[in-house]
């Protein structure tokens, strides 16, 4: 019997006159062997050859020969270097270990023969809709059935009812059918009864939790931020947006342009900017010591790859280090497609409620509420407040200084932005670095300067709402000031102490990821300067913490002061001059922030003092000010002032505090949000790919043989977007509809997802590819219609039996002669189980859940080790899609079904069959509940025997069952009984093994 | 029908129907579908062994959080001379430092060196019972990593580059040699400290099969997921209900003819049989008091001193890579302190794991790597925002590592760094350098181990040019 191998099957079907094919058969042999060496790469093109371009290859290389002289193979160079038996001489050249086969040699001696014809790469030319080869069938099968034919293969009889609703279900849900749902498709007569079944599934919110899922394995999604620390983060909302918009069936062009970009979308809404979550699931390395523009450089990295490997069907991150070796994508192209994609800061995000302004209105009133109530709580009442304020204003105004805020005239920064508020708050933004150091310039010249403020407030645009820019590792919205520096000119003025309204608090040492010493050694206390002030020196005595304002002086670098973030920090330092300084304009001072991440302030202000008593009050600096007499008095303020930091209120203070802290806010979600024109980052080629080679700056473009960005719109994330989608993009529709496919089949026409290259293996049906992508497009790029045209062909419809024929003649089933059988993905295999036991949750959104699995997966060898305590109730048997993912420690179960971890883009999973996957099924925890909640079930439903058994497997397999498959099983419960099992343990064990079926956890 | 007491695979080839009955099960095993826990004996790719192994296994000793060399192998003297002085700029050319400021201070050795054994091999006090091994080991004190924080660093030591999503050295192992374990995982992972800064990638099967994924053996529980039976299933349900599912899995591969069920069949089989070698392995009760003695081992308690007697019993049943991690040798504060509690939990067995091999006759065939992610400064760190003191920062320019067993020549100290410990001044030796010899052992080239995945002809040690170290070899 004729057996066909994949090469053989796709000639035969392209090539009805058996001329050798370039695109299918010559360019994959020269990418593969010469290309490295005689493609585009200049760096590395040996004898100045070119075989990527036919003008080169039909040209003179550098020993005057003729590569290809066309019709001519034994006087074309190529051909006899490659039969050639001196190893000098042999192509590819023995050392590459990539040797060209016997067969690969004769394909290439007979293009030469033919003429050596180059062809466009079918890949990067805009598909075309060919005429349906046949008429009068669904236009899928039309191809297939005429691909098929040319094989001399019939399409397999169309599958059975049950397997038929057992499928579709699946594939367009991702939970079986219920034996009701089954029944009733299997009864219905009438003509249109799958379509009906089709269109019921389509409209189901099972149908976008099911297609999420895959779209989260190529968005790399995941609850936790990856590497050592591997701490949660918040992003389920995207998660959640994803299946919303597949129910919805957001066009995939929409669906797409969102998710890259749609914070530039004119109008942005909420929606759009939880969609840009999709780059955001890039890993976040919180290490202790890491550089953070190292790994914001691997996130670029790894949103290119991703880029490409989604929409682009393009391996992209080839060309990070070098020019590609086999597709046409230059060095600098790759910094391009990054520099376009560059250009984005990554807030957290809070998506406002709905009632949001209701929420706010309430909270601002019980505020009020409560600063009202407290001089009524006043001890003593309204006379002892009286008294008190009168005391409290004269010694408060005794403390007062008056201080003259500055804006500075320059400002100067290692990386964040700085600008000037109105208020004359400095906003920072942008990246930040390890060490950073802030410059900035005054006009205004002081005589006798005392003291400098800095005052430090929360900011709704930084992380943690500041007051500092910390946005990993550290404490989020934290700063460290380690130094602080004032000059005139060239001459280091001096400061003799420092106080801060924060002295007080406990220091926190903010690394979890040091390891505690054995021994402990005290560790060397901040050399102190001896402050002249008497009152000053005997508080500095007394303060025990390390990192308070006055280590901002001492020299050393590992020590500062520090404000943690969030709100409600609102602090102030105070830097002693020596002596009365006098500042003459272009005075500057300089603030380096230092520690093992990266710790700069975000917003705060600069204000000088001439008063020689000058302290850090605590006051805020409209307070100060009418204190001091530098204002006129506001008596309701002072009083309110005053009332709030009088001890005699203290608890009820603090329950004011914490009520001002808990503003209404939004659920947080990670988003990219373009950076403002004042402040674009620059985009550099990276010389071998690595981080800390930078070289030249490279503006935003795509590569030169795709079509060219329009050129009346800023070479921008959003503009790259839309290009993905523009008409003349070859790619994208391919790329999509291929994935699709392989969805429902198995195995996308081409086989890797990703890579639609020259390498790549050529499309099995590229007609049928083509005119799926066109159609598409037409259809408005709406995935539901996609997928209603895929699984109404008759195609989708065939039995999936293996039948001795096509074991042979196509046993991978490349030509699709049947249905296609697999095993179902993690999340199906459980949720099919949990369904079947009546225990599948419908509840949609929200956080991650955690269903039961051994306590050591999350809690040994993992540095970012979390204890797994097992949601109850309803969270327990939610779908697979919303279980926790946690990068460093995945949920076992899931990696034993070959889900991915999140670390990585994966277009097309491993479908592996292994005994650990049987372990799991047969031992874990979830499973057992599983098989212990239909074994109930099972005993309930029927009082026979043979009706429990039908009932068990009808809700595992969906089919009836056949009578010897009754009495196999039946076989199994008499055995039991016999040696005396109970009952209900005999019904666990029968839901148990129907459970662990092969038909259970397999696409039928 | 009464349920078959036991499908043998031999029973489902020679007599199942439909389409399967031409296809060998050795077809089916090399096609990778069972991947690390294939049967005994099969699995090996085509064209493998390139060349004549000398080792069959590999055990590696994970010193994850980064050793530090220079109170173990790299003796500097010189460092003593200049404590409390900084390096000149030009020997840290620019390095970055995690927790550091490139200008701190030397730190003087904290421990006393002599020489060892025949060879005269260097060891600090803090490595007697290595010293008694010395002359098996080959000490490489000129390690170099590209990477200086530990996730990344671990990745690239396992898997040759630094972010997850690339096959383990033990994944590319055991897909290009197949397995020679008997109802055992062909590559296992332990972990008896504190956790693993680069996690599951660091065992990951990448874009390989993920059937070659690293199988974790935990402390606590079963130690292969999974394999204790539930409470309420008696053993006598639990192999009638191994019987019934493959009983009625062998029905369906009759009718539908999906070799894939074949597989499954062969999987619930091997299933069963984990369920009672995997706890045979962990019984020690078989072990002789002075075995246990020899390692420092109690059989009760989760240990890096069982984990190395665990992975002796492997070897024994064929198990092909074994990664021990003891992590916590991370000493940003007292590394005095560290490297001693660190040298206490694993000095003794790391030794008693050669001696152990060696009188069974299985160091011959067994390659033994010790060693971390990266080094330590010959700086001090100390920080008062953190409070450390006298402490060493990660260092990837120098470090050392010890390599001994199958194709290892023992008794012999390579490389050599500067006078401070900071550069390597002789026979450099990368972290694909060190792949590429552990591969050359098994007898793989790692040049023609490779894999396609997106567009490249992928392989452990990545695109840059690199060297067996020819003078490891025995």
């Amino acid at each position: 019997m004729l057996r066909f191998s994949t090469a053989t099957l796709l000639a035969l079907a392209t090539s009805p006159l058996l001329a050798v094919d370039f695109n299918q058969e010559v360019r994959p042999i020269l990418a593969q062997h010469c290309f490295a060496c005689h493609g585009m790469d200049e760096h590395s093109r040996k004898a100045k050859l070119r075989l990527d371009l036919p003008e080169s290859a039909h040209g003179k290389g550098k020993s005057g020969e003729l590569a290809i002289v066309a019709g001519q193979p034994d006087k074309s160079e190529l051909v006899r270097r490659i039969f050639s038996h001196d190893n000098d001489e042999l192509m590819p050249p023995p050392e590459s270990k990539k040797p060209m086969s016997d067969k690969e040699k004769a394909v290439l001696r007979a293009w030469v023969a033919e003429g050596g014809k180059y062809q466009a790469h079918w890949a990067f030319t805009a598909p075309k809709q060919a005429a349906l080869p046949q008429n009068g069938v669904h236009p899928i099968d039309a191809f297939i059935r005429t691909r098929l034919a040319q094989a001399g293969l019939k399409p397999s009889p169309e599958a059975d009812r049950y397997v038929l609703v057992r499928r579709v279900t699946l594939d367009l849900t991702g939970v079986p059918p219920t034996p009701e749902e089954a029944d009733a498709f299997a009864n219905d007569k009438s003509a249109d009864a799958y379509e009906k079944l089709v269109d019921r599934l389509l409209a189901s919110p099972r149908y976008g939790e099911r297609w999420a899922r895959r779209w989260l394995d190529l968005a790399r999604y995941a609850d936790t931020n990856g590497f050592e620390k591997d701490r949660p983060r918040q992003i389920w909302p995207y998660r959640d947006w994803v299946v919303k918009a597949l129910n919805e069936d957001l066009p995939y062009d929409q669906f797409s342009i969102k998710q890259l970009a749609g914070d530039l979308l004119p109008g942005a809404t909420t929606e759009d900017l939880i969609a840009t979550g999709f780059h955001r699931n890039s890993m976040l390395n919180e290490e202790g010591g890491a550089d953070p523009n190292e790994y914001r450089f691997y996130a670029m990295v790894d949103r290119v790859g991703v880029t490409g490997a989604t929409w682009m069907g393009l391996t992209l991150n080839c060309a990070q280090c070098h020019t590609h070796k086999y597709d046409p994508i230059l060095h600098t192209d790759y910094y391009s497609v990054m520099a376009l994609l560059n250009n984005a800061d990554e807030p957290t995000y809070s998506i406002p409620p709905l009632d949001l302004e209701a929420k706010q209105a309430d909270h601002a009133r019980r505020v009020r509420a409560a600063e009202e109530s407290l001089e009524g709580k006043f001890p003593g009442g309204a006379a002892a407040v009286e008294k008190r304020f009168g005391e409290w204003l004269n010694e408060e105004s005794q403390r007062a200084s008056k201080w003259e805020t500055l804006r500075p005239s320059k400002m100067k920064s290692t990386m964040p932005t700085l600008d000037v508020q109105p208020d004359g708050f400095i906003l920072g933004g942008g990246d930040i670095s390890k060490s950073d150091v802030y410059d900035l310039a005054f006009d205004q010249a002081i005589k006798g300067a005392v003291a400098i403020r800095i005052e430090v407030a929360p900011h709704p645009l930084l992380p943690n709402d500041g007051p500092g820019l910390t946005n990993y590792e550290g404490p989020l919205g934290g700063f460290f000031l380690s130094e602080f520096q004032a000059w005139q000119g060239e001459r280091r003025l001096t400061f003799d102490d420092a106080t801060a309204t924060n002295d007080e608090e406990e220091d926190r040492i903010s690394d979890a990821a040091v390891a505690k010493p054995a021994t402990k050694v005290a560790a060397k206390a901040p050399a102190k300067v001896a402050p002249k002030n008497a009152k000053r020196a005997a508080k500095a005595a007394a303060i025990r913490k390390k990192n308070n304002a006055a280590a901002a002086l001492d020299g050393e670098m590992s020590s500062g002061w520090q404000v943690l973030g969030g709100l409600g920090q609102n602090h102030a330092a105070v830097f002693h001059f020596d002596k009365p300084t006098d500042l003459s304009a272009g005075w500057a001072i300089k603030m380096l922030f230092e520690k093992h991440y990266a710790c700069p302030l975000g917003h705060f202000r600069v204000s000088v003092t001439t008063d020689p008593q000058a302290t850090a009050t605590g006051h805020p600096a409209e307070i100060e000010a009418m204190l001091a007499g530098a204002a006129p008095h506001d008596q309701a303020k002072l009083r309110q002032r005053f009332l709030e930091t009088a001890p005699e209120l203290a608890v009820h203070t603090k329950a004011l505090t914490t009520l001002r802290k808990q503003v209404p806010r939004g659920q947080p979600t990670l988003v990219m949000r373009e950076r403002p024109e004042t402040h674009p980052r620059p985009t550099f080629l990276h010389h071998r790919g690595e981080y800390l080679s930078p070289k030249q700056e490279v503006p935003p473009a795509v590569p030169a043989f795709l079509p060219a960005l329009p050129k009346d719109a800023p070479a921008n994330r959003l503009t790259f977007a839309r290009w993905l989608f523009a008409p003349e993009n070859p790619l994208t529709a391919r790329v999509a509809v291929n994935r699709q496919w392989q969805a429902f089949f198995g195995r996308g026409f081409v086989r890797l997802l990703e890579d639609f290259g020259y390498q790549s293996q050529p499309p099995t049906h590229p007609e049928l590819l083509d005119w799926l992508a066109v159609e598409f497009v037409k259809s408005g790029w709406s995935m539901k219609k996609l997928h209603r045209l895929i699984v109404t062909s008759a195609t989708y419809r065939q039995s999936s039996v293996v039948t001795p024929e096509l074991a042979e003649k196509d046993r991978e089933n490349l030509l699709l002669a049947r249905g296609s059988r697999f095993r179902l993905d993690a999340e199906i295999v459980r949720d099919g189980a949990l369904s079947a036991a009546g225990l599948l949750s419908t509840k949609m959104g929200g956080p991650g859940v955690y269903p039961p699995q051994p306590a050591s997966v999350t809690s040994e060898g993992t540095y970012g080790r979390i204890e797994w305590k097992p949601s109850e109730g309803e969270d327990r048997y939610r779908r697979s899609l919303y279980t926790f993912i946690k990068r460093t420690a995945p949920f076992a179960m899931a990696t034993t079904f070959d889900a991915p971890t999140g670390e990585s883009c994966i277009a097309r999973r491993d479908v592996s069959n292994s005994p650990l996957q049987a372990l799991t099924l047969l031992n874990d925890e979830m499973f057992m509940e599983a098989a212990r909640a239909l074994g109930t079930k099972t005993l309930a439903a029927a009082a026979d025997d043979d009706g429990r058994i039908a009932f068990v497997l009808r809700r595992c397999v969906t089919r009836p069952p056949a009578p010897d498959e009754i009495a196999t099983m039946k076989a199994f419960v008499d055995a039991q009984r016999a040696r005396k099992v109970a009952d209900k343990d005999i019904w666990t064990a029968v839901a148990r093994a129907a459970l662990n079926l092969d038909e259970s956890i397999t696409h039928p | 029908m009464p349920p078959r007491p036991n499908i043998t695979r031999r029973h489902f080839f020679q007599d199942c129907g439909v389409g399967v009955g031409k296809i060998a099960l050795a077809s089916l095993i090399a096609d990778g579908a069972m991947g690390q826990l294939a049967a005994a004996g099969s699995g090996m790719r085509s064209g493998l062994p390139h060349h004549a192994p000398k080792a069959k296994a590999v055990i590696h000793l994970f010193m994850a959080g980064a050793p530090s060399q220079l109170e173990l192998f790299d003796n500097k003297p010189e460092l003593s001379k200049l404590e409390g002085k900084p390096l000149p700029p030009s020997i840290i050319n620019g390095q970055r430092y995690a927790f550091i400021r490139p200008d701190a201070a030397v730190l003087g050795p904290r421990y006393k060196f002599a020489r060892h054994g025949q060879s005269g091999t260097e060891l600090s006090e803090m490595l007697p019972h290595l010293a008694t091994v010395v002359d098996d080991i080959a000490v490489v004190k000129s390690c170099r990593t590209t990477q200086f924080n530990h996730a990344p660093a671990q990745i690239f030591m396992n898997t040759g580059f630094s972010q997850p999503g690339r096959p383990s050295m033990g994944s590319w192992i055991t897909y290009g040699l197949g397995s020679e374990a008997k109802d055992l995982p062909a590559f296992v992972v332990m972990s008896t400290g504190s956790g693993i800064s680069g996690g599951a990638a660091c065992w990951s099967s990448g874009f390989l099969p993920s059937s070659y994924t690293g199988t974790r053996f935990r402390n606590a529980g079963d130690a292969i997921l999974n394999t204790s039976t539930p409470a309420g299933i008696d053993p006598g349900t639990q192999k009638d209900t191994i019987a019934l599912i493959n009983a009625m899995n062998d029905r369906r591969l009759r009718l539908d003819g999906d070799s894939e069920i074949a597989t499954r069949i062969a999987n619930y089989e091997m299933a069963y049989r984990l369920q009672s070698s995997a706890p045979d392995l962990m019984d020690l009760s078989s072990e002789s008091k002075e075995t246990l003695e020899l390692y420092g081992c109690d059989p009760k308690v989760p240990s890096f001193a069982r984990a190395c007697l665990l992975a002796r019993r492997m070897i024994e049943r064929g198990v092909r890579f074994i990664n021990i991690y003891n992590e916590g040798w991370d000493a940003h504060s007292d590394v005095a302190g560290n490297v001693k509690n660190n040298c206490a939990k694993t000095d003794k067995a790391s030794a008693a794991l050669i001696k152990d091999l060696k009188r069974r006759g299985l160091l011959d065939s067994t390659l033994v790597v010790w060693g971390g992610e990266f080094g330590r400064t010959p700086m001090v760190e100390a920080s008062v925002s953190l409070g450390r003191s006298q402490g060493r920062d990660h260092h990837p320019q120098a470090f050392s590592m010890w390599m001994a067993g199958g194709g290892i020549k023992g008794g012999q100290t390579i490389g050599q760094t500067d006078e401070m410990g900071f550069n390597i001044v002789k026979d450099e030796v990368r972290v694909p350098d060190l792949q590429a010899t552990i591969l050359h052992c098994l007898g793989i080239d790692h040049e023609r181990l490779t894999f396609r995945n997106a567009g490249l002809d992928f392989r452990l040690t990545g695109v840059e040019p690199c060297r067996v170290v020819k003078q490891l070899l025995a």
